[in-house]
């Protein structure tokens, strides 16, 4: 970059993609960002699926309590307990692992949460009708209430997209290894290591910016609905 | 009672602690037993892999709370947060009254002033650290090739690290805000211009009253979002210079995966764990208090 600074940038050039592309793994960062994405969406939709499933439609002994404890759980913000976290996946020798990057991130009371919400506002004469036609209480989960439920999958699935992609700070501590980083951390390496010119590091950062971006703005309708549900009453 | 009947009444009394197994099993793994081992942690001595060796006590909490270094980072934490409260909110409250009124094109603006939202931090630093880079920077250029360094001389670091935190939560503010102000009822608002209500008397009378759950809550998330910031600190600044942005999450992750201080980064979790459970209590007993629910 020359000085002076222009406005407009003078010659348009695709050379900074194609030397990063060639210099650093990007797709290969990509790849780790995708798999672990891709895991935790799915635990949790099922995960909280289930668990507000039994919450808002079933009465059982210990049901405030232990929902109480799903709602404590978002009162612990992850960087309290990140530390112990990471001597359990030490301790595991799960660093550098799939496994290590996303057991944290497998459930949410923010995911539990939102599902209950769905469940509690679904007209109870589904239910009815369902026992009546034989339905047990699993078969009406699967059968009824979980294909009705695909807005409300939809919505958590790129709220969690968004949320779980842009991870930084467990990535950062729980891989050591250049072959498992996640696309945020190998930027954060760009950046720090001061190896490659400006011009790359930011065609990086476009490449890194470029998924949760288009997920927004594709789906900002149902991010804003993940996170204003939980959030207020009112 | 039938014999199938029972059994189905039987089934249904393990069922539901069957569904929320799987999410108990996880929160305890991942959230309680670590919670409850780094207040265990904060009172012993612990080796390299962090497993306790020797009770202490109180001495970690003595020895980090009577350190000068702690406090310091304590006000910059606080510090940080109240920067990012003031022109967070206020930028947010701008561009949400800005874009209330849903007509044409407003679409394109909600997705623009959302937009950092959903961009992550380590990419956002590689185009701050190009904003403010010494030599050569957006802004040093700007000032007609100053020599300033934005991220290692005070006081711009702590400006680098503010601009950047605002930058990223400005966003999430404005979403709730304008999901605030949507909701009023359109008829008041026209009704209240047909009494003679000016712009202002209607933001200050009608809208600001009507979401008043939204501001509300939208200042305390602030707050709790701002004590966490990490990447904007690690990747800018460092802490630097000097320690001069180093907030309260930095110097945990320091003391632990740098230092392998284990105890003493459990000390200063449980501290802000507990800063943030005093701010979440001051938010409810706040609530009761000034914000009415239609």
């Amino acid at each position: 970059m020359s000085y002076p600074l222009h406005l407009l940038p003078q010659h348009f050039t695709l050379e900074n993609y194609q030397a990063v592309f060639a210099k650093v793994p990007l797709l290969l960062y990509l790849k780790n960002s995708v798999i672990v994405c891709v895991i935790a969406i799915f635990a949790q939709v099922i995960f909280a699926t289930l668990a507000a499933y039994a919450f808002a439609c079933f009465e059982f002994p210990f049901k405030k309590l232990l929902f109480s404890l799903v709602l404590a759980t978002t009162m612990v913000p992850g960087e309290v307990v990140v530390v112990t976290n990471y001597l359990t996946i030490q301790n595991m020798g799960l660093t550098n692992s799939y496994a290590g990057l996303v057991l944290p991130s497998l459930i949410s009371g923010t995911a539990i949460f939102l599902m209950r919400q769905y469940f509690l506002a679904l007209p109870k004469e589904y239910k009815e009708a369902a026992t009546i036609d034989g339905c047990g209480e699993i078969g009406y989960l699967f059968r009824v209430a979980m294909p009705l439920a695909v807005p409300t999958f939809a919505s958590l699935a790129i709220y969690l997209f968004v949320q779980i992609y842009n991870q930084f700070f467990w990535p950062l501590l729980v891989t050591h290894e250049n072959a498992m980083r996640t696309i945020q951390i190998g930027i954060a390496f760009l950046v720090t290591g001061d190896v490659i010119s400006f011009g790359q590091i930011l065609a990086g950062a476009m490449i890194a910016i470029l998924p949760s971006v288009l997920v927004y703005i594709l789906g900002q309708d149902y991010i804003i609905q993940g996170m204003t549900a939980g959030g207020i009453k009112g | 009672m039938t014999k199938a009947m029972h059994r189905i009444q039987r089934k249904n009394k393990f069922l539901p602690y069957l569904l929320i197994l799987p999410s108990m099993l996880l929160f305890s793994m991942f959230t309680f037993y670590p919670f409850l081992k780094t207040i265990a942690l904060s009172f012993f001595l612990t080796d390299k892999r962090g497993n306790p060796t020797k009770w202490a006590g109180i001495s970690n909490w003595v020895r980090v709370l009577s350190k000068e270094t702690f406090w310091k980072v304590i006000a910059i934490t606080l510090e940080i947060a109240g920067i990012n409260l003031v022109f967070t909110f206020g930028l947010a409250i701008f561009f949400a009254l800005l874009s209330s009124q849903k007509k044409k094109g407003g679409k394109l603006y909600q997705t623009m002033y959302a937009l950092p939202m959903a961009i992550a931090s380590s990419p956002a630093a590689a185009i701050f650290l190009f904003i403010f880079r010494q030599k050569n920077g957006v802004i040093n250029s700007l000032l007609g090739g100053a020599n300033i360094g934005w991220t290692t001389e005070m006081p711009y670091a702590m400006w680098a690290v503010c601009i950047m935190t605002i930058w990223m939560n400005v966003g999430i503010s404005y979403i709730f805000l304008l999901v605030g102000f949507r909701a009023v009822p359109q008829d008041l608002i026209e009704s209240a211009y047909l009494d003679g209500a000016g712009v202002w008397a209607r933001i200050w009378h009608v809208m600001l009253p009507m979401a008043s759950p939204q501001i509300f809550f939208v200042l305390f998330l602030n707050i709790a979002i701002s004590f966490r910031s990490f990447a904007q600190i690690k990747l800018l600044t460092g802490g630097g210079p000097a320690n001069a942005t180093k907030n309260l999450i930095y110097y945990i992750y320091e003391n632990a995966i740098i230092n392998g201080r284990y105890e003493t980064a459990c000390v200063q979790a449980i501290f802000l764990f507990g800063l943030i459970l005093l701010f979440t209590s001051l938010q409810f007993a706040l609530e009761k208090k000034f914000v009415h629910y239609q």
